[in-house]
């Protein structure tokens, strides 16, 4: 039996068109294989959505800073829409608590807050208001920047400018905003004995009155700076300002 | 994934071992191309080096039956052969179409382990690492399955 078995099983040959056909198949499908892929593409790119969109939405890529005397950061995402809202100094944080403009655009939570009662108040009492710009993308930024000049075009008080990302963790080190803490660098650059506990109380305005009383009075104080005039017309090259500025006309 | 020209190195190797297999489990010719393609599109994705041809052959015998078996089992095996398809299945050689049949009339449990011992040459050792069965049961199928080539084919029993 076992060489009955072994001689018939020996007489069955695969076919060549058998053969063939098996060659054919599997060079389709080497073929095939990037067609599939590319097939595939719109699935896969719809989970990264699914999975990545949250996280691509809820990252912010930059940040603006808007310093009267209240302080506040908005945190903004490569969509340009606001996904945070910190004050920095207890106005600050007052005020924060009462605006709701997450997931507004930058410049409609800006005009926002500029057009709010407590800022408006400010405003007409003539304070100061210093925006400014920063985050790791340059281009990004410059773009927020010049939404931000649209938004405060014809506000004699008003202040823009786009700073790196680096000098505002310096300023958040030492608990300021960096609109804040800029105005502090120019003014401890006049007054050595100035110190950050005393500038977190100080508006805005009181600190560029300060900056301005010391010009004034001690042009010698060994700065090289442009005096600052009182309505804060060319702060462009105060310390700790690297990056680009506009004044409102 | 593998080269073209190894797949078809393998195809020329190995395509009367996978025939052989198809023989003992399918009925026709449309699935016996299936089970083929399977295989070696299977083998064109196994990246995994083989210790040996023998391990490589092994492998071959292994995901052969095991393609039959789902093939067999698939709910979704509800194809109708046309006549064309039913004409073209291959029929035995004359002299040898007993003893096919005798072997295709055993349980399906029986016929591996008849084609991978009276045929590969393999002991029941080897054959329950292949077929991932207890040694004893490989024995007791051997058994029973010569006992029933023998009432089927009749005469002495030489195995």
């Amino acid at each position: 039996m076992h060489e009955k078995l072994r001689a018939a099983l020996d007489s069955v040959h695969a076919e060549p068109e058998l053969k063939a056909a098996t060659r054919a198949a599997v060079a389709r499908r080497i073929r095939q294989r990037p067609a599939r892929a590319l097939r595939l593409a719109p699935a896969v790119c719809a989970v990264m959505v699914i999975l990545g969109g949250p996280w691509l939405y809820f990252t912010p890529t930059a940040h603006i800073s808007i310093d009267i005397n209240p302080s506040l950061e908005l945190g903004i995402n490569r969509f340009d829409r606001v996904i945070s809202v910190e004050g920095w100094n207890d106005d600050g944080t007052a005020l924060a608590e009462t605006l709701d403009v997450t997931h507004l655009s930058y410049t409609d939570a800006v005009e926002h807050i500029l057009s709010s009662d407590p800022v408006q108040t400010l405003l007409e009492s003539d304070a100061a208001v210093e925006i400014g710009v920063f985050g790791d993308n340059a281009s990004h930024c410059a773009r927020l920047l010049a939404g931000v000049e649209a938004c405060t075009n014809g506000r004699q008080n008003a202040h823009c400018y786009q700073a790196g990302s680096e000098e505002v963790e310096q300023a958040h080190n030492c608990g300021l905003s960096y609109g804040k803490y800029r105005a502090y660098l120019e003014l401890a650059a006049l007054d050595p004995s100035v110190t950050v506990e005393q500038v977190q109380g100080m508006t805005m305005r009181q600190i560029r009155e300060r900056i301005a009383a010391l010009s004034d009075s001690a042009p010698a104080a060994g700065s090289a700076e442009t005096p600052v005039s009182g309505n804060h017309q060319n702060q462009q090259t105060g310390p700790g300002h690297h990056g680009a500025g506009h004044h409102g006309e | 994934m593998r080269s073209e020209e190894e797949v078809n190195q393998a195809v020329e190797l190995y395509a009367d071992t996978v025939r052989r297999i198809c023989l003992m489990h399918l009925k026709n010719d449309a699935d016996t191309e299936d089970i083929f393609q399977t295989v070696f599109v299977k083998y064109l994705l196994h990246t995994a080096p083989f210790a040996s041809a023998e391990h490589e052959r092994a492998w071959i015998i292994r995901v052969t039956i095991n393609a039959c078996k789902d093939l067999l089992r698939s709910v979704f095996r509800r194809r109708t052969v046309s006549l064309e398809e039913a004409s073209e299945l291959s029929a035995p050689p004359e002299e040898h179409r007993a003893v096919l049949q005798a072997v295709q009339g055993l349980p399906a449990a029986y016929r591996n382990v008849v084609y991978l011992h009276y045929y590969e040459g393999y002991t029941a050792p080897e054959i329950a690492q292949i077929l991932g069965k207890n040694v004893n049961t490989i024995y007791t199928r051997l058994t029973r399955a010569r006992g029933l080539l023998r009432q089927a084919l009749g005469g002495d029993d030489d195995a």
